[in-house]
């Protein structure tokens, strides 16, 4: 064996990571930013976690990791957290898994949170489990329900298979309870202007020369929300490369674009556009679903919808066994079609970002 | 200078294939033929990327039962020069964080530079153990990464990571741990003489939890999560109407959002 990684820095007090629970309180949420812009999933955990912690009679503690953070942790409060802990450093700006990682360990080892809500972004993603490992906290992924049972008990719900099953996944003798919890599930709170509790700044505990790893590069343009818009036109594998036609029946509709994994994946549409099991999830109240074939990883994304429509050439294609209405036919003719008919049907809406 | 390079692969139950069964309401696993997990297809792919670039050997590592040896067969006739399998009845019941011990303490004992995963499995899908691997290790992490660029010479593996509206290019220190993107590695065809190998004569190590000195590390145990219950979803009720021409989409589509 070599000798490195040394690094578990568990409590040799307890029985394999088992910790008194009543010794850990509080509901935390992580605030998500990135060059002082906060991902929406962050502000729909806070309102969600403000349920959780009043039905606990806990606090509600916003959390920012990053640079410059005054603004954000303004935001944090005025959107209902008590508290905010802010870690502000250079290091910390742009994200890495490493300083990221270290620095919320820390925190949560020194103030004890019983709850801590992560956004499943590639972010949340990609540093949640280097808390969860050394403070051998459990941690639950992709989660889309979050309640409390009656002994105070985080109860985080993830779909398994497909999404014919919800699993219950229950941490009851380690500390904290953490989940990452899919962009779209909830639905954010508005602000309500008042920001009356405190702004913590910690201590930091990084420092560059102890990083592992480097950003050469960042190159981040598109970040539509797809997870508000009220029309969505998707796009599949099927649309080969040419989004004009879907384009067209986007603007007869004020749609947003959206994109299958494949479609992604092909480069023809921006991830933050994907829906699905790794992607968003959304609810509009019309899906118009363009050459994509219905694999259960979408499903998962767009069964919050209203109204499903699919377009594919297939009859047997499974999408159509999960739409409202479905046409089969070639989308390069039907989707101009449909947005000649369609002209003029709704009512402009305000710009979306 | 030359790497070795462990790459995680999981046996799980075909998706297409696993049904609920209807007395219980249970999914049963058990009657869905095993496969390979399709993203650690792609792992193995960009293992053997590094591998060309920086040279050395690829290791699949897998913690399962002892029939999980197929898909490690699998993985030799695909290219991997060795293939190690962790097994153990002692490692029922883990959830992510016994697993990533036991694959890290794995990845250790083969003394790996870079550790290769898929991006999630199919069957658990929560893309926390190659983050957990890194973290048991304290080792540098590259997760979704949609390109790998090997830098011997710099003991550093470059990854371009696809991230919110975009992507980066990070850098990390050896050792390293990569999952690599769903969907961005197309894996090379195997050849004919690999595939006979690993069909026919090759044959895995096999290490307990024992060897790996982590008896008292693993199971349910030591989990800190528990499944508490499942339920059956029902399926979202559609109206599945499928027209003939555009203008009656059109009347259905004109109905929701006029
Ligand atoms: C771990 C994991 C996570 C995943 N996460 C996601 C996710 O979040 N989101 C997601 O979408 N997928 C996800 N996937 C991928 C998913 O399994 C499917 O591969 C993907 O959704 C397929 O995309 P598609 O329907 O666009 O392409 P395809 O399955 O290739 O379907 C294309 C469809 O277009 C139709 N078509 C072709 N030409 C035309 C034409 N001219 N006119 C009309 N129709 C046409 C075809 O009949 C076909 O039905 C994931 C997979 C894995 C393993
Ligand atoms: N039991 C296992 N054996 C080997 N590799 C695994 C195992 N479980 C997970 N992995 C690796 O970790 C990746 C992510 O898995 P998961 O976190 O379970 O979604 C997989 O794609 C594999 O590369």
């Amino acid at each position: 064996m070599s000798d490195e990684g040394e690094g578990e820095g568990e409590s040799e007090e307890h029985e394999n990571g088992v910790v008194d629970v009543d010794e850990y309180d509080d509901v935390w949420v992580f605030i998500e930013e990135h060059d002082g812009e906060v991902m929406s999933v962050s502000w729909e955990l806070l309102a969600e976690a403000r349920t959780l912690a009043d039905e606990l009679g806990d606090d509600l503690v916003a959390l920012a990791i990053g640079e410059g953070l005054d603004d954000v942790a303004e935001q944090a409060l005025e959107r209902g957290a008590d508290r905010v802990l802010v870690a502000d450093d250079p290091v910390f700006e742009p994200y890495r898994a490493d300083p990221y990682g270290d620095q919320f360990r820390a925190i949560v080892e020194e103030r004890k949170p019983s709850i801590v809500l992560i956004g499943g972004t590639h972010t949340g993603r990609d540093f949640a489990g280097r808390v969860a490992v050394p403070a051998h906290a459990g941690l639950t992924a992709d989660v889309t329900e979050l309640g409390v049972d009656e002994d105070g008990l985080l109860e985080a719900r993830r779909p398994a298979f497909g999404g014919n099953v919800l699993a219950t996944i229950l941490c009851e003798e380690h500390r904290p309870q953490m989940a990452t919890i899919r962009p779209g599930v909830f639905e954010a709170a508005d602000p309500d202007g008042e920001a009356d509790g405190e702004i913590v700044e910690v201590d930091v505990v990084v420092e560059d020369d102890d990083c592992v790893s480097e950003v050469l590069e960042r190159e981040v343009g598109d970040t539509a929300d797809i997870t508000e818009a009220d029309r969505i036109v998707a796009v599949g594998h099927g649309i080969d490369g040419d989004l004009e036609p879907a384009r067209q029946l986007a603007d007869a509709l004020d749609a947003e674009i959206a994109a299958s994994r494949a479609a992604v994946d092909e480069g023809w549409v921006d991830g933050a556009r994907q829906v699905g099991q790794t992607g968003k999830t959304v609810r509009p109240e019309l899906y118009v679903a363009v050459g994509i074939s219905g694999a259960v990883q979408h499903l998962e994304g767009m069964n919050k919808s209203e109204t499903v429509v699919a377009i594919n050439n297939d009859p047997n294609a499974p999408i159509f066994e999960h739409a409202d209405y479905g046409i089969v036919a070639d989308l390069f003719d039907a989707c101009p079609d449909l947005a000649e008919e369609l002209e003029g049907v709704t009512e402009p809406q305000e710009v979306v970002q | 200078m030359s790497w070795t390079i462990a790459v995680g692969v999981k046996q799980v139950p075909d998706a297409d294939e696993v049904g609920i069964d209807p007395d219980t309401g249970r999914l049963d696993r058990a009657s869905a033929p095993a496969v390979m997990n399709g993203p650690d297809r792609e792992a193995l792919e960009a293992a053997f990327r590094i591998r060309d670039q920086a040279g050395g050997e690829v290791i699949a590592m897998s913690m399962g039962p002892p029939n999980a040896t197929s898909v490690l067969e699998e993985a030799v006739a695909m290219g991997c020069d060795d293939a190690v399998l962790v097994s153990d009845r002692a490692f029922g019941g883990s959830d992510t964080w016994p697993t990533s011990l036991t694959l890290a303490r794995t990845a250790e004992a083969l003394d790996a530079d870079v550790v290769v995963c898929g991006e999630e499995t199919t069957d658990s899908s929560t893309g926390q153990v190659p983050p957990g691997i890194a973290a048991h290790n304290d080792w540098a992490q590259l997760t979704y990464a949609e390109a790998v660029d090997a830098r011997p010479d710099e003991n550093r593996l470059v990854a371009r990571r696809d991230v919110e509206g975009g992507h980066e290019v990070v850098a990390a220190d050896l050792p390293v741990v990569v999952a690599a993107a769903y969907g961005e590695f197309e894996p090379r065809p195997a050849p004919l003489h690999r595939k006979i190998y690993g069909e026919n004569d090759f044959e895995p190590t096999v290490w307990d939890a024992e060897d790996l000195e982590i008896k008292d590390e693993v199971g349910l145990e030591v989990s800190p999560t528990s499944v508490g219950g499942m339920e059956t979803v029902d399926p979202v009720e559609r109206k599945s109407e499928v027209v003939d021409d555009v203008d009656d989409l059109a009347e259905s589509i004109e109905e929701v959002v006029a």
